[in-house]
């Protein structure tokens, strides 16, 4: 991420649906969508409600195509888009955005890196070329590229190693995988960001960002018409280079035995553990009958790892399950960070003792219930604002390669039935295809 | 029930027409900006007022968008700035929710869950809020159980003790991290305050009779402001607002008033009113946190001005207040601002550098704060001190005065797109006895503020502040010390820090006598 606040982008992907059961209706987002010749796919809602717009570009690249050797790299690049083009200067962006009123942030996940803005409506067509403007003319330099590598650096400092939990995180992901590029962190390491440099920038910038490899959305005040016609004007002109984009390729082989590992860190004040085991793919449809365990487990102070972990047992400050929806095979994670004087070994057995619970018996109606009403009305506040409801049409376009998926993804999630949870909770969770991981202060460890 | 309507002032976002006078082109470019068409108005919705018999105000804001109702009952007696032990507003507030006379707490979140609804009770240093939101469909019987947490908490013995061990938890964590143990060690150290949350001491001592206590003083209809945002009419508010918090009484027996927002005398200004310092850093404090992945940075400042400034029952904003805001915009509000400008974007010395203003009755605390790699902490300290001096010493352009103020009206625009948002600023403006009216001049005062206004206050207010670093002290105290040769420096180790004293340490026994407790 450019800005403070570290990558939070879940859940929006869902809306529009309705049922008999006095469930709350979504109105579906109208939504306009064509592909211009050079490949760039345009998607737009027209709200005239207030008068703002968001304008954002979504890529079709992530941490999972950083560079060998320079792990870190797509997300230093994604700061580099702020810096100088052809007829922008650097942070010129903050002056077309947060000095007229607008703001303007950018996130890089494994999967994807996206860019928006929010703005006075008056200024749509200004942002509308100067992101035409940073696809086909970016032009950083030296000094402007060393700074911003030590501002990153510096963001992993305080993501990683100022947090008493960071190094946590960075485990779970980097003990998860063996062999897809997953394996690494979107925020990378000191060293390779180090070792990075303009050319690479420009490399990547030639490889990655080009039309027929990004959506732009368009959500808020505005006249289809007119917002076709500068659309075409600016995003046009752009020619689409010749040559294939390069994809990921490696596949994450199936787990066939436990892994387990303890990670020790400095000022660690309540220990942790994590059971990670791996997802199906984002456009399976397990994920929806996944994303109901997850609210059953996990959402909220009357889910079952929080009445358990928390409030019976009262082992565990946080318990959570979490689906970690990716292109690839993302995470089913279960996490607990202890209350003082419990271990580990502790929250492991009480996660584990869940899991069961849930494999052997299916959930109850209400239970299966209160995890659609949440989700429903989580999609609603997602959908509260134009940034917010083109967020959750760009997680469409990513994980699912549509960008109607908001308008129906709702629907599939209502149709899991507590059958459907209980298999896909025995079919991916088994003793032998589980990552365990430790996480303990370096002090207290033998 | 009186029904007074607002009158709705249409405010009109005069988003300048820059005209690109700050953008000054490079020489080889060859295509400018298409400029900006004429701006539109931004609305500000209109709030509907009227008040119970029992003295409970009502506040509503419809906006039919989507169907989502936030709901606000905001106490302004129960304080963490009017509690006898540190953390007994919050710890009262936070109990509301688990458990009343007819539900237990895991009774109330599967009810609140089951609607789709979420449900929270805070106290900060101003005020306790209670809020929930909840699709429209479901506001009645969400707002069922909001009153039954406020009106009939059990406050049990059990909740009680999981509540502080949660909490005492919570706490080990954040102050292992160097930004928020450096703003818990400001609020003591500079403020004079204490941390809303308390500390595992302070929370230790507080019993269930303090709480029942501090409830029964403090939950009063008559001192309290029920805020509705998004879909919901004023009508169908008001009657659930009769319908649940109708039967809500006032003690019989008088209670001890509490203090509203006090009108400063001349005398109390003038005692409060800080003397413009000399040197732009006061004190400097190190925290040593061995092994801390950053320092964090923080330039720590009291301001004797309140909020608001009131005569009888009506109050308004201090004169202060919209300069300081625009003051605290050009210093450290948002990405563009001289802090990070200076420090992140032209440095590279961290991710992000910001400052706020935290609003009290009688005070404002102004926090900068950066994290830094431990080696160039004191680098920033320099730094941090140059941009104070600078707001207070030269006058800024309209070419950054400008934008800054944009920035500030956008985002306010912006915070009112949601029903939390909205609600949010209310809670804001009633917190302090201010009418919803000031939604409305807002945008208008901000953009009056002028340059040398803000000069003037940046000079008379903002230097002679505390330099508060935490981080491994051992990586950075040389440095330090050679760019503050003449400065006297006090350090900490984070192992001996006690936050419920005012000196920071931790008793040290003096054989077998203690000394004598020092707080507040």
């Amino acid at each position: 991420m450019r800005k403070i606040s570290l990558v939070l982008l879940f859940v929006f992907a869902f809306a529009a649906f309705q049922t008999a059961f006095a469930q709350t209706k979504i109105a579906p987002l109208d939504i306009k969508q064509r592909t211009l010749k050079n490949g760039l796919r345009v998607v737009s809602v027209q709200n005239n409600s207030s008068p703002t717009v968001t304008v954002q570009v979504w890529f079709d690249v992530g941490s999972k195509n950083d560079p060998n050797g320079r792990n870190g790299f797509a997300h230093l690049f994604e700061h580099l888009m702020f810096k100088s083009t052809k007829n922008l200067k650097s942070e010129q962006f903050d002056r077309l955005t947060e000095d007229v009123g607008g703001n303007n942030n950018a996130f890089t996940s494994d999967d994807v890196t996206a860019y928006h803005e929010v703005v006075p409506s008056n200024y749509l067509e200004t942002i509308l070329w100067a992101e035409a403007e940073r696809l086909s003319n970016l032009n950083v330099d030296e000094p402007n590229f060393l700074s911003e590598r030590k501002v990153v650096q510096e963001e992993f400092r305080q993501g990683v190693l100022a947090q008493p939990y960071g190094r946590f995180q960075e485990a779970i992901q980097t003990l998860s995988y063996t062999t897809h590029p997953y394996k690494r962190t979107t925020i990378g390491t000191i060293e390779d960001l180090e070792a990075a440099t303009v050319a690479d920038a420009q490399k990547f910038h030639k490889t990655f960002y080009r039309p027929d490899n990004a959506t732009l959305i368009v959500v808020g005040d505005f006249e289809q018409k007119q917002l076709d016609a500068w659309v075409d004007k600016y995003f046009n002109r752009i020619e689409r280079p010749s040559g294939a984009i390069p994809r990921v390729t490696e596949v994450e082989p199936a787990r066939t035995a436990e892994k387990r590992q303890t990670v020790k860190a400095p000022n660690v004040p309540l220990p942790a553990v994590a059971i990670t085991y791996l997802a199906p793919d984002s456009k399976s449809r397990d994920i929806a009958a996944l994303k109901i365990a997850q609210a059953i487990l996990s959402g909220g102070e009357s889910s079952r790892l929080y009445q358990e972990l928390i409030y019976k047992q009262q082992i565990a400050q946080e318990a959570s399950f979490g689906v970690d929806e990716r292109v690839d095979k993302g995470l089913l994670t279960f996490t607990a960070v202890m209350a003082s004087g419990k271990t580990p070994q502790m929250g492991e057995k009480s996660l584990l003792a869940e899991l069961k619970k849930i494999q052997d018996a299916p959930v109850s109606a209400k239970e299966l219930e209160k995890a659609k009403n949440s989700i429903v009305a989580n999609a609603l506040r997602g959908l509260e604002t134009n940034r917010g409801k083109a967020f959750a049409i760009g997680n469409g376009v990513i994980y699912e390669n549509d960008p109607n998926a908001v308008n129906t993804e709702l629907k599939q999630l209502q149709a899991v039935t507590a059958a459907d949870v209980q298999r896909v909770m025995k079919q991916y969770f088994a003793d032998n295809n589980r990552v365990v991981i430790y996480y303990v202060n370096e002090e207290n460890s033998k | 029930m009186k029904n007074e309507k607002f009158k709705i002032v249409e405010n009109i976002a005069a988003f300048f027409i820059l005209n690109f006078a700050f953008l000054i082109p490079c020489a080889q470019a060859q295509e400018k900006p298409p400029a900006p068409s004429a701006p539109q108005e931004v609305k500000i919705p209109a709030i509907q007022n009227s008040e119970l018999p029992n003295g409970l105000k009502i506040a509503v804001v419809e906006r039919k968008i989507v169907p989502l109702v936030t709901v606000s009952l905001l106490l302004n007696a129960a304080a963490a700035k009017g509690e006898v032990k540190d953390g007994l507003a919050n710890t009262t507030a936070s109990l509301l929710t688990k458990g009343t006379k007819t539900r237990t707490a895991t009774e109330i979140a599967e009810q609140i869950e089951f609607l789709g609804g979420n449900i929270s009770a805070r106290a900060n240093w101003n005020s306790t809020v209670v809020n929930i939101n909840v699709t429209s469909d479901k506001l009645e019987q969400a707002i069922a159980i909001m009153s039954d947490v406020v009106l009939n908490p059990a406050f049990a013995p059990k909740e009680i003790d999981l509540f502080k061990t949660q909490t005492n938890d919570e706490l080990a964590v954040a102050l292992k991290q160097p930004g928020s143990l450096a703003g818990f060690v400001a609020s003591r150290y500079t403020f004079g305050e204490h941390n809303a949350i308390g500390t595992p001491e302070s929370l230790k001592s507080i019993a269930q009779a303090d709480i029942a206590k501090f409830y029964r003083e403090t939950y009063l209809p008559n001192r309290a402001v029920l805020i509705f945002a998004g879909d919901v009419s004023s009508e169908n508010a008001d009657a659930i607002a009769k319908k649940y918090f109708g039967t809500w009484n006032n003690p019989k027996m008088p209670v001890a008033k509490i203090d509203a927002p006090q009108v400063p005398t001349t005398a109390m200004v003038k005692k409060m009113q800080s003397k413009p310092s000399k040197t732009v850093v006061g004190k400097i404090l190190v925290v040593d946190l061995p092994k801390s992945g950053q320092a964090a940075v923080t330039y720590a400042k009291k301001l004797g001005l309140g909020r608001v400034n009131c005569f009888e029952e009506k109050c308004q904003s201090d004169e202060t207040y919209y300069p300081s805001t625009v003051t605290n915009t050009i210093l450290g509000g948002g990405y563009s601002a001289r802090l990070n400008a200076e420090i992140r974007i032209k440095q590279g010395l961290s991710y992000g550098a910001g400052s706020n203003l935290a609003s009290r009755n009688d005070q404002t605390n102004l926090l900068a704060r950066v994290q830094t790699k431990n080696e160039t902490a004191a680098k920033v300290v320099e730094l941090v001190a140059a941009e104070i001096d600078r707001l207070g010493s030269s006058t800024a352009e309209e070419a950054e005065l400008t934008p800054r103020k944009l920035t500030l009206t956008g985002a306010f625009g912006n915070s009112l797109e949601t029903t939390d948002g909205l609600a949010a600023r209310l809670v804001d403006l009633y917190t302090f006895g201010l009418s919803a009216d000031e939604l409305n001049t807002y945008m208008t005062r901000v953009r009056s503020v002028s340059a040398e206004e803000v000069k003037k206050f940046a000079s008379a207010n903002l230097n002679g502040g505390d330099i508060i670093i935490v981080g491994d002290a051992r990586i950075f105290m040389d440095d330090l010390k050679k760019r503050f040769p003449t400065q006297k420096i006090e350090v900490i180790s984070a192992n001996e820090l006690d936050l419920n004293r005012e000196d920071l340490r931790k008793e040290k026994k003096v054989s077998g006598v203690t000394n004598p407790k020092l707080k507040r």
